[in-house]
């Protein structure tokens, strides 16, 4: 499935993307992300529980950063493993574009699931996959924004 | 399905009790998605707080223009309900659609409005006929109660002890189902009550929603064809292996449609 989105960041380009190379930030963002942690320059594990309706998974994630064109652009990649539930991987191309009120950061995501998870929650994956995805950059962009204003 | 403390209180109090002092408490009410899920392993509660034993939680009753009916009535008992079905007979006929008659006799009320699962039929009753949730502490207006897919206002631990429906003038559900779960793909309540006309849709978004465009032209002439100049957007509606955005925007219109028809 493929989503797309975009959020207005009341903050400059540089700051919005310092954000987003945070793992603090990053671990704010990443809905029920408990721990985080870079493992080389471009890779990083996260480990944290997935809530969504009656599923409730702790899942072990790898993510990757790559196309890296600072300040502007990058690809982030995760796969994450759920146990008993299944699978999920997928990957976010993210643009930041300056505007007259601060940052627009547009996204591109793609993701796939497999497992049971799969199997069970056919009718709910995309609803789901653009809930977490949404929740992610509306989180983002808020702790940059409160980040741009206090370093401001 | 995992290891799991269960528990059956026989009071309101008990229960919360029990989940404030668990690691990662459920409450199970009819049993027909946390069983299902728990089957599954795609949840493993550190405890099960089973709510059948809470009388408070049981019944029908009429008051002062409202249909009050327990979190933990099942579905076939509100469909079976003379009351229910003398004042308010639209929600009678959407208790007796849902799903199957085996989950009928189990699943409930309350379990419906707190799971707030998409595709439910019971939030579009709940919102159309501008009703009320009343936990142990609070109410809270049926506006205010859906969030988000599988969210509520409801805060964790808080549970739904009765839902008061103010009795409409008129109103009708309509929906159309999938053909082997009877879960909604798109299904629209259209509820002319005292404080005006209003129209709630489920199965087509992340989670039951009001479309007051179609309240406004409604509220002027309450006509099928009142409808006709609508163009319901696809916009943030679901697409899955059943139907694309379009489609259910598409049902929405009819589903709206049909169920004014039902009413004159």
């Amino acid at each position: 499935m493929d989503m797309t989105g975009d959020c207005l960041i009341p903050a400059p380009r540089q700051a919005v993307w310092d954000a987003l190379n945070d793992l603090a930030v990053l671990k704010e963002a990443i809905p029920g992300c408990e721990s985080i942690e870079w493992t080389s320059p471009t890779e990083i594990d996260a480990v944290g529980t997935a809530k969504i309706g009656p599923v409730k998974a702790s899942f072990k994630g790898a993510i990757t950063l790559s196309d890296l064109d600072p300040p502007k652009a990058y690809t982030i990649r995760g796969e994450g493993k759920g146990g008993a539930a299944g699978f999920a991987k997928g990957g976010a191309k993210v643009r930041l574009e300056e505007e007259a009120e601060g940052t627009r950061l547009i996204y591109t995501v793609d993701a796939s699931v497999g497992g049971k998870i799969a199997q069970v929650g056919g009718r709910l994956i995309t609803a789901a996959a653009k809930k977490l995805a949404d929740e992610f950059f509306a989180r983002l962009g808020a702790v940059a924004a409160a980040r741009a204003a206090g370093t401001a | 399905m995992h290891n799991f403390n269960y528990h059956r209180p026989k009071t309101l109090s008990e229960a919360s009790e029990i989940f404030s002092g668990a690691e990662d408490a459920v409450y199970l009410a009819g049993g027909q998605t946390l069983i299902p899920t728990l089957k599954q392993r795609l949840r493993q509660p550190s405890d099960v707080i089973d709510l059948s034993h809470l009388a408070e939680l049981r019944g029908i009753a009429v008051e002062k223009d409202a249909v009050v009916i327990g979190a933990m009535t099942r579905h076939g008992e509100v469909a079976a309900s003379a009351d229910v079905r003398r004042l308010i007979p639209a929600l009678a006929h959407l208790a007796g659609e849902i799903g199957d008659p085996q989950v009928r006799n189990l699943g409930t009320l309350g379990g419906s409005l707190a799971n707030s699962d998409p595709a439910a039929d019971y939030p579009a009753a709940v919102l159309a006929l501008g009703a009320t949730i009343h936990t142990p502490t609070r109410t809270i207006a049926a506006d205010d109660f859906f969030t988000g897919l599988f969210e509520t206002a409801l805060e964790p631990g808080e549970m739904i002890v009765k839902v008061s429906f103010p009795v409409p003038k008129r109103a009708a559900y309509m929906k159309f189902r999938n053909p082997a779960s009877r879960y909604a793909v798109a299904g629209v309540c259209v509820a002319d009550t005292v404080s005006g006309v209003r129209v709630a849709v489920t199965g087509a978004g992340p989670y039951a929603f009001r479309q007051t465009e179609m309240e406004t032209v409604l509220s002027k002439s309450f006509t099928p064809g009142a409808l006709a100049g609508i163009a319901v957007s696809e916009e943030d509606l679901n697409s899955d292996l059943h139907a694309t955005a379009a489609y259910r925007a598409h049902l929405v219109g009819v589903m709206a449609r049909r169920a004014v028809e039902a009413l004159i």
